[in-house]
Parts: structure tokens; C-alpha cells; sequence
């Protein structure tokens, strides 16, 4: 097969940074109709490396040696003229957020008409259904009256697609296209890839930072890290023997085990129980509307906890299961239903005694970037709940266990003095989890504490969750879109679909032998390593 | 004996109040830090200094004393009708005498021609020459040689005065005054800029008994003098009307976004109802019915000074009123947006009461929304103030005014040849005033926000 990209030695810098490569020597080929995938953390250079190769990179951004041979032509040595051509007809990209990269006031026929020129209005027509026929949108000639907002998700990465493939091009360039999407959708997504790729002999970059997708879709793994290449390898070859240290690391962290499992005894009070829990939110909140409907969010929701184990809620986006935990930590309105906590009702409760209660249960948040207050430092942050839910404690006492906390979750005392905008995402969540841990909870709620943070970074968030339960005795609830890694760290699970709970049980159970249609689908669409 | 004006009283207690707020400031090491932050900046300190000494002449010019003359009908002491500021006093070398028409700056004779009779009842159409400035040398008879050789005298003159300054400062072999003046010792930026700023003063007060530095107006007056006096109609304006908006703008802004519902409901129909209303003539009807009250109640008013000052008093009050919206709708939504933040959730779950997310974690997040509103409303306050002056609805027009002056500028400017010192100074003062405002509350902004990159230049 031929060459269709090469590229050799690639050196990038930002202007205001002259002393520092962002891109080192970059050098790697895609052959014609193969999928490369570009695997890195966050900050690694993916993206950058794939605008360079579309000349769409910022103006901060220079390229300062190297070169990208396109079809036996340097892409960075030709006009701008020129470029603008290959982009139409030869390399197109498809970004991380379909909701962003789609115009709001432009509906989708308008979208999609700026792929095609120079045609008759009829023809134009005809030929936008077909292609959205062809990336499997059914009712076409009806979408392309739609505008974006009207379209779900998936739909709305299919008309990226449609519009990446109008002009047929030689290579597609799919920045996590599949990051912000459903598994089941993203299933699709990935499914529809590969069958245009094989129809239109077309060449996939595949940026992800997820191995299993990477390992489903493409022919070969280029691992990148700190801006540079670190392995460039087979995919069969890369996931059975990788040669470098770090592809080694990423594969290890890309699969989670929970090292130890707690016993706890089912005769046990439970900690947490959540009876008939319905969350129903107006439609329609306006003073002159009389007529109300109901979104009904989260939909006659029963599970309960016991001391010292771990519950998990697994859904798509949009299931409810953050209403959930949301209306245990009272942060939305009940509809009707009771929730327990310690054998309390924690929704008829007078506000001081619910304060009292409040130390025992306590939540993470999925986003560490606005889950701290910017304008606070760290040790105020900490201080907060301290201060607030138990005022007998004397400031010295505070400062210890605060000191102490701090030490459990692996930082140093000096943090206490900085903002949290001075740390990294791994170390702002060890923040965030100090500012309930310091308050000795028995129940813990996380939203997603993980699934914002880079795959490295998740182990070990994960492992310091799992290290505090074998320290002290406290419960998770843990909410989560993978299933995947809730199958490996959780004692029991609900499965929940459109506000509603289509399952619950034990994990063994539950991922061995779902009774569910809809569970069966999840375990089936979650993407696993294929070796 | 001292005598307070209504603006006066308000003025002492921006003052009190910012020497309270330093106090806490030095005893707060978090706050005391960021503060620190300003002063190591090159610009922060600039304008702090221009901006302090703007403040000080405004506070020189709200210490008001009445004198008591001698009355010779009733054989007693009675206190005078004239109210002078201290700024007043300090200034009156330069604001004693006036004119009788315009003049230039630095000239020597009058702007316009005049007919004058000479010796032999002849009558001569002539530049007159000034009465009390510009002709002190009679040596020479250039008048551009005149003013090279004066100015270069005060030049000397301050600088001598600035150099005995610095030597009583700076020499502790001198004068062994250790304590008091370290801080300016120690921070050579803040030390410097104090005594250019020095110098500068000393020279334009040097020159301002010897020439009209910016010409005179229409009756004569000096308006360097004018320029100067009107330095606290304009701080009154922006920082008082500010101070009325404030609270309005922020506490409705914020429980609009943060609480929601029918709060917010009743909060939006207020603001849309008060922004649906013309505020010209809001103010216009409300000046209107205080000119009437002050015409039916003349007694309630020892002098004219009173009635004056309550009609600025009052402007500021209105303006206050009718400005607020604009910064509550952006504080609105911005409070709306920090609702959902996850920050504030967390805080929720902790059991913390509204009042004290607020206090906590919402207002230390709007901070610099409301100091760039506030800042450029400042500059669109005073500006506003020439144009209710313009329909005359604004200051009294005994009241000196930037406003007022720019007011007059506008029969200047059409007249042959134009008179264009009276717009050029009152926008001389206004430009520096607003531009280091402008650019302390930049520092100031930088210094809270955890976020930026510090660079001390």
C-alpha cells in the first residue's frame, strides 16, 4: 500500500513560550485506507499534531521545522489558496463536540450545503439525503429541515460525519469524536466509521485518549506523550506486547481493579435507603401558563446501602442518576418518596437536625475545575465543612484534622496556602475529597469523580477512594456512565434508564447474567480491549 | 468656624471609612497580601498616587469655614455669607483676582479687542493688557521670553523645595526619623512618583500666581482654578451615585440570579419597569421638584452654597437610582450561571445558609464584573453630568463642574476665533482622573483574581 501521509520530524511552539518544544520530533506515515489512532493524555499534543496536519492551528502556534507530506505535496510549504482545496476535497475533520461544531441558526440542509458547490438547488438536495442516508440517518429528506437542537447526540455527530465525507475525502480526521457521546451510541459511531471507511477507501486519524475504542477501531496505535511519539506500533502487537513504559502504564490503568473487597454483613442496618424516590421537574415555569407538564427526571427509584459497601447507579446521560444524587444531598426538590439516612428521614426534618446529620453524608463532584472555588484557597476550602458542621471543634483541632486529611489523600502541607488553579486535575479531585473526607462521612457520594480526569490520573483517584474504605469504615455511592469499571469496583448495582431503574442487584449477577434487554445492550455496547 | 454641607458629612465618611478598611486590611494577612500585590505594581502605584492626590484636594475642598467679620451697624461679630473651602484658602493666591474676559493660556493681554481711550481721547481699538497676571516682569518685553525665564525660576524653585524633601526623608543622617517614612523608603516606584507628582504641583501653583496657566473664562476666572475646584463635583458624582447604585445593583442582581423564582420575577419587572423610563426625564422631574421645594422653602437655606450642594446631593441620588439596572442584570445572570457551578453545590451540601454562599463564594466571584462596571460607569457618570447640564437639570451653575465647564464650552467653540481652554482643561482633568482610575481598578481586579499571572511592572 501507499503512502497517503507522512509525516517527518515535526517541531511545534507556542510564541509566547520560545524555549519549549509542544510538538518534539513528530514523524509517523498513514497508509491509504488504514485507521491510525493517536492515543495520549490530555496535553500530549493529539490535537495539535492533527490541526497541523489541516493547517487550523492557532495563530499563537508555530510550526518551527519538519514537514508534511500530503500525496507527494508539502502541506506546509503551499499556498494558503491551495490548502483550502485539499481541505475540500482531500482531508476533513470531524471535532470533539457535535453541539458545538454545528451552527444553531443554520438548519442542517444549510449546514451541509457548504460542502457542496456549484450545484443545482434539486441536485444539492438530492444528493445532501443520500449522503445522510448514508451515514445512517433514515428519514433524511425530514432532518435536513431540522435545526441542530431538534437532533439527539449521535444524530448530531452522524451530520459532522455526513458533512466530513460530502467531498469524499482521502483522510478523515476524527478528534475524539466519540468522547462526549452515549456507548451505545458511541457503538454506533464507531460501527458507521469503519463501514464508510471500507465504502469510500478513505484513511482514519482516530484521536482518542480511550484504549478500548482505539483498540476497536484501528489498524495501528501511535502513543504520544509530553508532545512527543513514545510508540508506534501494530494494534494487535501494541495491545499484547507493548514495548515502551508508559503505553504499559496507560494500558494497566485502562482496566481498574478494586484490589480489596471489604466484607460486609447484609443483616447489617443500611446506611443509606432511597424508597420509592420520584424527582418530577415543571416543564414550563412561567407566570402565565396555567397548564403544567412534568419531566419526569428520576421515576419511582428504590435501593438501599449497607455500612461499608459500594452501590453503584450506571446510565447513559440524561437516566437521572446525577438527579439522584442530587436529591439525596438535598440539592433539588422531591416529588414524593423517602429517603433514609442512619435510619433518618432526611426529607421531613427540621434544618437543624438535618445539618446534624450532614457530616455523615457527603459528595464528590465529577468536574474538579468548578467544584472548587477559584477565589478561596485550599486550606479555607477544606476549613469550610468543618466550620459549618461541627462549630464545637476549637480552631486548633480543626487545623489538626485538617493537616491530617490532607496528608491522607496524599498531599503535602503546603497546598493549604495556594488556589486550586495552581494543581492539576488528579490533584484538585485529592482536594475535593479532603473537604468531605475531613468531616468523617459514612456515606459518600460520587458523581463521576473520575471520568474528567485522564485515564492515569483516574487510578489513582480510584485507588486512594478504595485505599480510605479499607481504612476507615464508609460507603460509595458511586454514579457512573461505565459499566465497565463499575463491574470491577462496586459490590452491588442499579442500572438506570430514562428516570427509571430497569435493574438492581449484584454485580456478579448483573454483569454475568442481566435479565434486562436494555443492560444487555450497555455490557454489549461498552467498549473492551480487543487483543 | 467650620460649617458641614450635606456632601461634605457624606465625603468624611468615604473618608473614615477608607481608613478603617486600611486598618483592617494591615491586620488581615490573606487580604494584606493581595493588597501588597497593588503596590508592587509599577502602574498600581502610579495611580494610586495620582489618584490619592485627586482625592486629597477633594477632601481639601469638602473642610468648609465661615469666616466672622466685623458687622459696624450692629457692633458684632457676625458670621459671613461666604463659605471657604481650605482649598479655597491655599488657592486664593491663584483665584483672587479675576479678569474681565477671556484670555489665553500663559498670555499677557487680553483674548478679544477693546476700545480704549489713550492720552489724547483718542480712541484705540487694542489688545488691553491683563490686570493681574502675566505682566509681573517688566524687564522683558518678549512675552514668550517671559514665560521661558518664569517657568524655568519655578522649575528651580520646586525642585529645590522637592530636593529638601527628599534629603529630610531619605538622609537618616540628617534627621533621624526612622519610623514614619519607611514604607516610602523602601518602595523607590511609590518614593519617586510622590515627588514628581510634588514638583509638578508646586510648579503649576508657582506659575498659577504668575500666569493664567490655562487662560481665563468668560468673566475672567481662572480656570486652572476652576479645573481644580471642580475636582470634587466630579469625585462626589461618580463615587456617591456609585455607592447609592451599589447596593441596589448588587444584592437585587444576586438574589435575582441566586434565589430565583418569584423574587426574581419581581426583581426583573422592577428593573424592566425603571429602564422602560426615559431617565432623562426622570432626573428632569426630579431636579424640577426640588427646584420647587428650594423656591417655596427659601428660608430652610442659610446661603447659597446650601441650596447648591443640596441640588448636587440630590443629583447624585437620582443618578443612583436610575443606574443601577444595567449592572444588575449582568450580576444576574452571573449569579445565575454560579447556581449551578459545582462549587456552590458543595457548599449547599455542607448546610451552609443562602446568605452566607452568597457572602461566601458568590460575591468574591462577581468582584470584577462589578469594579469594570463600576469603573467605566464612573467616566459615563461624569460625562453624564455635562449633559444634564446642557438641558440644565444637572449641577447648580454656581457650582464649579467639569460638567459645567464643558456646558459653556459649547458657545465658546462656535465663537471666531474659538476659545478652546476651557474644554481642553476640563477634559485634561477628567481624562487623568478617569484614565487612573481606569487603570488602578485593572490592578486592583489582577490583584484579586487568583487566576492571573502577576507581573510586577
Amino acid at each position: 500500500m501507499n503512502n497517503l501521509l507522512t509525516i517527518k520530524n515535526l517541531y511545534l511552539k507556542i510564541k509566547s513560550n520560545q524555549n519549549e518544544e509542544i510538538l518534539k520530533n513528530i514523524s509517523f506515515n498513514i497508509q491509504e485506507s488504514e485507521v491510525v489512532s493517536l492515543i495520549g493524555e490530555s496535553g500530549s499534543g493529539k490535537s495539535l499534531t492533527a490541526l497541523s496536519i489541516i493547517r487550523l492551528l492557532e495563530k499563537s502556534c508555530k510550526i518551527v521545522s519538519g514537514e508534511i507530506v500530503f500525496q507527494n505535496e508539502d502541506l506546509l510549504r503551499i499556498e494558503e489558496k491551495e490548502m483550502r482545496k485539499i481541505r475540500k476535497k482531500d482531508i476533513s475533520m470531524i471535532f470533539q463536540e457535535p453541539m458545538r461544531s454545528l451552527n444553531p441558526v443554520m438548519n442542517i440542509r444549510d449546514q451541509l450545503k457548504e460542502s457542496y458547490e456549484n450545484k443545482k438547488k434539486d441536485d444539492v438536495d438530492r444528493e445532501i439525503i443520500k449522503n445522510l442516508i448514508s451515514v445512517g440517518i433514515e428519514d433524511a429528506s425530514r432532518v435536513i429541515n431540522l435545526y441542530p437542537h431538534q437532533l439527539s447526540g449521535g444524530m448530531k455527530q452522524r451530520v459532522m460525519i455526513a458533512m466530513a465525507i460530502a467531498c469524499k475525502p482521502k483522510l478523515l480526521i476524527a478528534d475524539e469524536p466519540t468522547t462526549s457521546l452515549d456507548v451505545t451510541i458511541q457503538k454506533q459511531v464507531l460501527d458507521l466509521l469503519l463501514e464508510l471507511k471500507d465504502k469510500l477507501n478513505m484513511a482514519i486519524l482516530f484521536i482518542t485518549h480511550d484504549l478500548a475504542v482505539a483498540s476497536q477501531i484501528s489498524d495501528r496505535i501511535v502513543v504520544m506523550k509530553n508532545g512527543s511519539i513514545v510508540e508506534n506500533n501494530d494494534r494487535s502487537s501494541f495491545f499484547q506486547k507493548p514495548k515502551d513504559k508508559y503505553s504499559k502504564s496507560l494500558l494497566e490503568s485502562s482496566s481498574y481493579n478494586r484490589k480489596f473487597k471489604k466484607k460486609f454483613s447484609s443483616k447489617e442496618e443500611d446506611i443509606l435507603n432511597v424508597r420509592n424516590l420520584k424527582v418530577y421537574y415543571k416543564e414550563n415555569n412561567s407566570l402565565f401558563t396555567k397548564k403544567q407538564s412534568f419531566i419526569k427526571a428520576v421515576d419511582d427509584i428504590s435501593f438501599s446501602i449497607k455500612p461499608g459497601s459500594i452501590h453503584s447507579i450506571v446510565g447513559e446521560s440524561g437516566s437521572g442518576k446525577t438527579t439522584i444524587a442530587k436529591a439525596i444531598m438535598g440539592l433539588t426538590h422531591i416529588t414524593s418518596g423517602h429517603i433514609k439516612i442512619l435510619n433518618k428521614d432526611i426529607i421531613n426534618i427540621s434544618d437543624p437536625s438535618k445539618r446534624n446529620l450532614r457530616k455523615f453524608y457527603q459528595m464528590i463532584f465529577q468536574d474538579p475545575f468548578s467544584s472548587l472555588n477559584p477565589r478561596m484557597r485550599v486550606g479555607n476550602i477544606i476549613r469550610e465543612g468543618l466550620c459549618f458542621l461541627k462549630p464545637e471543634l476549637s480552631s486548633s483541632e480543626i487545623n489538626n484534622k485538617v493537616l491530617e486529611v490532607i496528608n491522607n489523600v496524599g498531599l503535602n502541607k503546603n497546598t493549604l496556602n495556594k488556589y486550586p488553579h495552581e494543581f492539576s486535575g488528579g490533584q484538585r479531585q485529592r482536594i475535593a475529597i479532603a473537604r468531605v473526607l475531613v468531616l468523617e462521612p459514612k456515606l459518600l457520594v460520587c458523581d463521576e469523580p473520575t471520568s474528567s480526569l485522564d485515564v492515569t490520573v483516574q487510578k489513582q483517584v480510584l485507588d486512594l477512594l478504595m485505599d480510605i474504605q479499607n481504612r476507615i469504615q464508609i460507603s460509595y455511592l458511586f454514579i457512573s456512565h461505565d459499566i465497565k469499571l463499575i463491574s470491577n469496583i462496586s459490590d452491588t448495582i442499579s442500572v438506570m434508564h430514562k428516570g427509571k431503574m430497569v435493574e438492581s442487584g449484584n454485580t456478579f449477577d448483573i454483569i454475568n447474567n442481566a435479565k434486562n434487554e436494555y443492560t444487555r445492550n450497555l455490557l454489549k455496547s461498552a467498549p473492551q480491549i480487543r487483543y | 468656624m467650620f460649617t458641614f454641607l450635606l456632601t461634605d458629612i457624606f465625603f468624611y465618611i468615604i473618608f473614615f471609612s477608607l481608613i478603617i478598611y486600611i486598618n483592617y486590611v494591615r491586620k488581615t494577612p490573606d487580604i494584606r497580601e493581595t493588597w501588597s500585590y497593588v503596590f508592587k505594581n509599577k502602574t498600581g502605584i502610579i495611580s494610586a498616587v495620582v489618584l490619592s492626590f485627586f482625592m486629597l484636594t477633594a477632601l481639601l475642598d469638602s473642610i468648609h469655614i465661615k469666616d466672622k467679620i466685623y458687622n459696624e451697624d450692629r457692633n458684632e461679630y457676625v458670621y459671613s455669607q461666604e463659605i471657604n473651602s481650605i482649598l479655597d484658602i491655599i488657592l486664593l493666591p491663584i483665584s483672587k483676582n479675576t479678569e474681565k474676559s477671556y484670555s489665553s493660556p500663559f498670555s499677557s493681554h487680553l483674548y478679544s479687542k477693546e476700545t480704549v481711550k489713550s492720552y489724547n481721547d483718542k480712541e484705540k481699538r487694542i489688545y488691553p493688557k491683563l490686570l493681574h497676571k502675566g505682566n509681573h516682569n517688566k524687564y522683558l518685553d518678549d512675552n514668550i521670553k517671559n514665560i521661558f525665564f518664569t517657568s524655568l525660576l519655578s522649575i528651580l524653585k520646586s525642585f529645590i523645595l522637592v530636593f529638601f524633601i527628599y534629603i529630610l526623608i531619605f538622609r537618616e543622617d540628617v534627621f533621624k526619623n526612622k519610623f514614619i517614612f519607611s514604607p516610602l523608603k523602601r518602595n523607590s516606584v511609590l518614593f519617586s512618583s510622590l515627588l514628581i507628582m510634588l514638583s509638578i504641583i508646586l510648579i503649576l501653583y508657582d506659575l498659577g500666581t504668575q500666569y493664567y496657566v490655562l487662560g481665563t473664562d468668560k468673566v475672567g476666572e481662572d480656570v486652572l482654578y476652576k479645573s481644580i475646584k471642580s475636582i470634587r463635583t466630579g469625585i462626589l458624582i461618580g463615587t456617591l451615585t456609585t455607592i447609592v447604585m451599589l447596593p441596589f445593583a448588587v444584592f437585587l442582581g444576586i438574589f435575582a440570579g441566586y434565589i430565583g423564582g418569584y423574587v426574581d420575577d419581581i426583581i426583573q419587572y422592577i428593573y424592566t419597569t425603571l429602564n422602560s423610563i426615559p431617565s432623562v426625564l426622570l432626573i428632569a422631574s426630579a431636579i424640577l421638584m426640588l427646584q420647587v421645594y428650594m423656591s417655596n422653602n427659601p428660608l430652610e437655606f442659610e446661603n447659597i452654597y446650601e441650596r447648591a450642594d443640596l441640588r448636587l446631593f440630590f443629583l447624585c441620588m437620582i443618578l443612583g437610582l436610575t443606574s443601577w439596572t444595567g449592572l444588575c442584570r449582568l450580576l444576574r445572570g452571573e449569579s445565575m450561571k454560579l447556581r449551578e457551578v459545582e462549587y456552590v453545590q458543595a457548599s449547599q451540601t455542607f448546610g451552609l445558609k443562602k446568605m452566607s454562599i452568597i457572602v461566601r463564594h458568590i460575591i468574591p466571584n462577581i468582584m470584577h464584573i462589578v469594579i469594570i462596571t463600576v469603573v467605566l460607569d464612573f467616566s459615563a457618570l461624569v460625562l453624564a453630568e455635562a449633559v444634564l447640564s446642557y438641558v440644565n437639570i444637572g449641577v447648580d451653575p454656581t457650582t464649579y463642574s467639569w460638567g459645567n465647564m464643558i456646558n459653556a464650552a459649547r458657545l465658546e467653540m462656535s465663537r471666531e476665533p474659538i476659545v478652546w481652554w476651557s474644554l481642553f482643561s476640563a477634559f485634561l482633568f477628567m481624562f487623568a482622573l478617569v484614565l487612573f482610575a481606569n487603570l488602578f481598578s485593572d490592578v486592583v481586579r489582577e490583584a484579586f483574581d487568583p487566576k492571573a499571572s502577576k507581573n510586577y511592572e
